[in-house]
């Protein structure tokens, strides 16, 4: 299997302490890969490092083999963050246009949609069942929908890896398990997933390896194993 | 058929064209600028720009040119600080704004010979717009409208979602920066001409009344012109037939417009309310229609 994400030394420092450093990880192609731990062990931070959002203090971190600011290729990652809905409650955009937005690149940037990347967002809709609910604004959503919403728009461009910060968060429980269920499907489909959460019981239903943080990485291995290990000793969240 | 009484003056024609213009523009950009919780950068950059105004008239230099310059610099500037301190945009505009009028006062109390009209830069002098005026504020409008046209997308995704719109490698800091460029361009262009107030106002409100209604970002930028050009068309013809200050009679009209669409989204709301109460128990059961069709 190809490394295609590969995390060296990596450290970061919001000026308060390392949240963790000397990280040393790496993901192959087809991974389902869930971030587990307790808050502030450093799992969102791992993910926006990943995107990009935030520069290493310490380290490199490595897409394809090519490390980060050289690595232009974006359209290959797509990334959901946290509760994205609920920052922008009252915003008024159709459910459409939020899955149109994830077309958008350096390459692709001016005018209005062409017909073909119409085709390409319809097709996006009814793959995640949004078909009927196009035309409604984002903010009527239910939690579930919502985040299917952000997943259509993070895929339209079928990138081979997606990153998902607590994307369970704010859905309840009978969606939970229909978002977790779409996203095994994904996975099968050969998308690489790393998923923040801090539910390891529901993400070791779907994710394949886990990645325990505790300021530094406590557990890694295969999910069903980091779910044992924490019943029996009750450590990671 | 004859032509309407306040159509047949040459001033008034150039009034409502030059409102009109304006009253299209703003909207289109204010758009942005309120999504972005930026409706009183028109206010902030209005008074950098009576700042900008006030050191002209002490330095013996064209007001409009001095009024741009301050505009210009204030707004790359509260953007360039908007992006260290996101999650301040509000105050970062009020440190601008409050700047801007200690800046004013400081130049005013200077200046012992006066050079400029207070009120005419507050409320601007529609009724005396000339033909140069316009071709001016047809400039203008037409980069704003090329600019909008070209970048529409992009932009709708940096107000929804800059940090998004940063991964996907969209050039986030040059849009901003253009996007500010415009707004201080529009403020300080159109300042002698419709008035700080017209302008800061046509930013906001059709956009506001827009808001309560729309349920997409591209009916919302239609809506909101569609408000700015009503405003316009009727607080004019008003201020005519009643002899009110035009630029106030314009802004009042905007803000009736939202008062209107305001309680009529919420009747609309009570109203599809009312359908979705149980017919057994009266409970209000649309969140369980949302489930219901994520479901399906």
């Amino acid at each position: 299997m190809d490394k295609i994400i590969n995390v060296e030394n990596l450290g970061f420092d919001y000026g308060e302490g390392w949240v963790f450093h000397d990280l040393n990880l790496y993901i192959e192609a087809g991974d389902f890969v869930a971030v587990v731990g307790a808050n502030g062990a450093g799992k969102s931070t791992l993910l926006k490092l990943l995107a990009g959002i935030l520069a290493p203090d310490r380290g490199r971190i490595f897409f394809y083999g090519r490390p980060l600011p050289e690595f232009k290729e974006w359209e290959r990652v797509g990334y959901v963050p946290q509760n994205p809905a609920r920052q922008q409650k009252g915003f008024p955009i159709s459910v459409e246009e939020v899955v149109a937005l994830g077309l958008l690149s350096p390459q692709r940037l001016r005018g209005p949609l062409t017909a073909k990347e119409r085709g390409q967002v319809a097709a996006c809709l009814d793959r995640f069942d949004l078909r009927k609910l196009s035309g409604r604004r984002l903010g009527e959503l239910s939690g579930g929908q919502q985040q299917r919403a952000f997943l259509a728009r993070a895929m339209v461009k079928k990138p081979s890896i997606l990153l998902l910060d607590e994307p369970a968060s704010g859905v309840d429980a009978r969606a939970k398990a229909a978002l977790y269920q779409l996203l095994r499907q994904l996975n099968e489909d050969g998308v690489t997933i790393v998923m923040v959460s801090h539910d390891l019981e529901l993400a070791a239903q779907a994710a394949r390896h886990a990645l325990c943080l505790d300021h530094g990485i406590c557990f890694w291995g295969p999910a069903v194993s980091a779910l044992t290990h924490h019943h029996r000793h009750g450590t990671f969240l | 058929m004859p032509i309407p009484e306040l159509w047949a003056m040459d001033f008034m024609r150039r009034a409502f064209l030059a409102g009109l213009i304006m009253g299209a523009v703003c909207p289109l950009i204010g758009t942005f600028l309120v999504l972005r919780r930026q409706s009183l950068i028109g206010d902030g950059l209005g008074h950098l720009a009576f700042a900008g105004v006030a050191a002209g008239a002490l330095a013996g230099v064209n007001g409009v040119l001095s009024a741009a310059a301050a505009c210009i610099a204030g707004a790359l500037a509260i953007e360039l600080v908007r992006r260290k301190l996101p999650e301040a945009a509000d105050m970062v505009l009020a440190v601008f704004f409050y700047s801007g009028m200690g800046l004013a006062a400081v130049f005013l109390s200077l200046n012992r010979t006066g050079g400029f009209s207070l009120s005419g830069l507050l409320f601007g002098s529609l009724l005396t717009v000339g033909p140069e005026d316009l071709w001016l504020i047809g400039a203008l409008a037409l980069a704003i409208v090329l600019f909008i046209a070209l970048f529409y997308r992009p932009l709708q995704y940096l107000a929804f979602d800059e940090v998004c719109a940063q991964v996907a490698g969209l050039p986030v800091g040059k849009l901003n920066l253009l996007l500010a460029f415009l707004t201080a361009l529009t403020v300080a262009l159109s300042m002698r001409i419709v008035g700080l107030l017209l302008v800061a106002a046509m930013l906001v409100l059709p956009v506001a009344a827009a808001l309560q209604t729309a349920k997409s970002f591209a009916a919302t930028l239609k809506q909101s012109v569609a408000y700015g050009l009503a405003a316009v068309s009727l607080g004019l013809t008003v201020s005519y037939y009643t002899d009110l200050a035009p630029g106030g009679s314009i802004v009042l009209t905007g803000g009736f417009f939202f008062a209107l669409s305001f309680v009529l989204a919420r009747l609309r709301r009570k109203g599809r309310t009312v359908e979705q109460r149980c017919s057994v128990c009266g409970e209000e059961v649309a969140e369980e229609r949302n489930e219901d069709e994520q479901a399906r």
